[in-house]
């Protein structure tokens, strides 16, 4: 069956329908054993499709997902504020398409799309600032944040402050300087052995005992400083990589030319290092996206907590099934838009094929 | 002082060894002198590239100093002397070594607006003219992956001239061409030279040698065997071993 696929798509499309199907009868009569497990694949897949179809449609109760929405979204942000949270996730939702969307030729968009990177830089005040409140906005304490806004917000502004961070670690990875490179590979060394739920642990109990009383620091931040010193450590090792494979004969034409050691770096290495790295990166922030999960276990509500803390609520008793598809299908469509955002950067780039080696 | 106006470059007994301590240079001084053309030959790993690097600073020394355009550089030459030498004298690789992520133009003006604080109407405007120059203006929106090796070399050069520099190096430009493309690179050398450009120029292009060079060098082992007027160097060179390597490549 494989076979015949990959023979079919080598010939390229214009699918011949009667010529495939000859074809395919000619493969089933030649590989008996092939074709029956074939067919079992497909008759397993078409059980399981229907028995999930069905249960979706006639046994499960959808109340729970369908009542609560305004609790996903915000969790007990309170109700007449909620516009504040929902404008955020609107944005981050809009600067989300006009990313993916195709460069315009002229007008607002394409001014817009030119200084998309502010832009995304812009989310995370933004979000922190219309949770939070100040500047004429009521102030919401962390306490009450929650739901979908609480996990997006743990996540961007986690992985704002995780790139730079591990950016640095990196540079430091691969420095001359014994002392530095020393620290950065303890460093990073320290955070990929401590599993993500102790370093959390650690900074909702630690963090505090550093600061002075007075100093409060939320839960909220405090997960976030948590998440990003943890993710710092995997984004080091990923721009290492992509520090590493780039042939030094890029520093040395950027030597040649005049340019020092740091404006090499800033302008002829870094740059490239880290378009190699967006593949892995986006695999960190997608990890970093399920990690922030954890944090229910930890006292935040975030998305997994609401839907705990739904489940522990008599009237939706017994729906676990029902909470957990609906997270799982929200997670996979923000981790799906995130991927669809890293393609984009990838291919936003020049050509890069061919490097002079 | 006085000899550093006729002179480019001056190389007093220069050493150089490697980490596991191969000689590379062994006491080679000579002398570059302002609007000529030097042309280094010699067999592989007999120190050209080598000998060449050290004159911007890519290669360290370990005895000996160099003159370069009046600036000295030694064993202990500080970083700051090396970027001032560098801003004067530009060098063209043998793999281009454009920067992949930047277009052409962002290539040729990057040094100009970062190195010595040009404006980017600037840059650009000389950078276009160098483009033209080279016959390659309209690859300017273009990618280094996009182009031909020889309009990637072109690309190089234009490069290495925006910082308009006074001494120009090359390491072996031809070599990881096609041979229809090894001309087009060659005519752009050549016509900088006839704009009277000190060039030093490590090639085995025996016709650039012989039309355009001054003088031509020999090295083997690290050191210098002989050094004559291109004629003289191919007609009746004193050395057997430069004999022996001239049957070699013809
Ligand atoms: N980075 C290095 N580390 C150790 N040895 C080196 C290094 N670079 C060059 N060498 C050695 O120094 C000698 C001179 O090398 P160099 O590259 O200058 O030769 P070349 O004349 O340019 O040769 P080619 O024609 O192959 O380019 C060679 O024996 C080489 O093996
Ligand atoms: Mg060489």
């Amino acid at each position: 069956m494989q076979a015949w696929l990959r023979q079919a798509s080598k010939r390229g499309v214009p699918l011949d329908l009667p010529a495939h199907g000859r074809q395919l009868w000619r493969h089933t009569r030649r590989h008996p054993l092939d074709t029956a497990i074939s067919l079992v694949v497909v008759v397993l897949i078409a059980w399981a499709a229907w028995n999930s179809a069905t249960w979706a449609w006639k046994a499960a109760d959808w109340s729970v997902v369908s009542s609560n929405l305004p609790l996903y979204l915000n969790g007990s942000y309170p109700a007449d504020e909620r516009w504040r949270p929902q404008l955020w996730m609107g944005a981050l939702a809009a600067l989300t398409l006009i990313t993916l969307l195709k460069p315009a030729q002229g007008g607002l968009l394409r001014w817009l799309q030119r200084c998309l990177p502010w832009c995304w830089i812009a989310m995370i005040p933004m979000g922190i600032a219309l949770l939070g409140g100040g500047l004429g906005l009521s102030s919401v304490p962390s306490r009450a944040w929650g739901g979908l806004s609480l996990t997006l917000l743990l996540t961007t502004t986690s992985a704002a402050l995780a790139l730079p961070l591990g950016i640095l670690l990196a540079l430091g990875r691969t420095s001359s300087l014994p002392l530095i490179q020393l620290s950065s590979r303890l460093y990073i060394d320290l955070m990929r052995a401590v599993p993500l739920i102790a370093v959390l642990f650690f900074g909702q109990l630690l963090i505090p005992l550093f600061l002075p009383v007075e100093i409060e620091i939320n839960r909220v931040l405090r997960a976030v400083v948590a998440f990003a010193l943890f993710a710092a450590a995997y984004v080091a090792e990923d721009v290492r990589g992509g520090l590493q494979s780039i042939p030094a004969t890029q520093n040395e034409a950027a030597s040649a030319l005049g340019l020092s050691e740091l404006q090499s770096l800033r302008f002829v290495v870094l740059p490239q290092a880290l378009r190699i790295a967006v593949p892995a990166l986006t695999n960190q922030a997608i990890g970093l996206m399920q990690n922030t999960s954890l944090m229910a276990l930890l006292g935040l509500v975030e998305l997994l907590g609401i839907g705990r803390s739904l489940l522990a609520n008599p009237a939706f008793i017994g729906r676990h099934l029902e909470v957990y598809v609906w997270l799982g299908v929200l997670y996979w469509l923000f981790c799906t838009a995130m991927a669809l955002l890293a393609r984009r950067i990838e291919r936003s780039g020049p050509p890069m094929s061919r490097h002079s080696v | 002082m006085n000899q550093s106006i006729s002179t480019a470059i001056t190389a007093h007994a220069i050493t150089k060894t490697y980490a596991n301590a191969h000689r590379a240079l062994d006491e080679v001084s000579l002398e570059v002198r302002q609007g000529e053309v030097l042309v280094l030959m010699g067999p592989s790993g007999s120190g050209k590239s080598t000998l060449i690097r050290t004159f911007n600073g890519l290669e360290s020394l370990d005895s000996g100093h160099l003159d370069v355009l009046g600036l000295r550089l030694d064993a202990e030459a500080d970083p700051r002397q090396i970027q001032r030498i560098r801003k004067r004298v530009g060098m063209v690789f043998q793999q281009f070594n454009l920067f992949p992520h930047l277009s052409i133009l962002e290539n040729i003006t990057l040094a100009p607006m970062r190195v010595q604080g040009q404006s980017a109407p600037t840059a650009r405007e000389h950078a276009m003219l160098l483009l033209e120059q080279m016959g390659i203006a309209e690859q300017a929106e273009k990618y280094p992956a996009q182009l031909s090796g020889g309009q990637q070399q072109r690309v190089a050069i234009a490069r290495a001239l925006a910082l308009k520099p006074e001494v120009m190096l090359f390491d072996e430009p031809t070599s990881a061409l096609d041979p229809e493309r090894v001309k087009e690179v060659l005519d752009a050398m050549r016509s900088l030279a006839d704009q009277g450009m000190t060039m030093v120029v490590v090639t085995h292009e025996l016709s650039f040698a012989r039309e355009v060079a001054d003088r031509v060098m020999f090295m083997d082992a690290g050191r210098i065997v002989e050094c004559s007027d291109p004629t003289t160097f191919f007609t009746q060179a004193k050395e057997e071993r430069t004999r022996r390597f001239l049957r070699q490549i013809d």
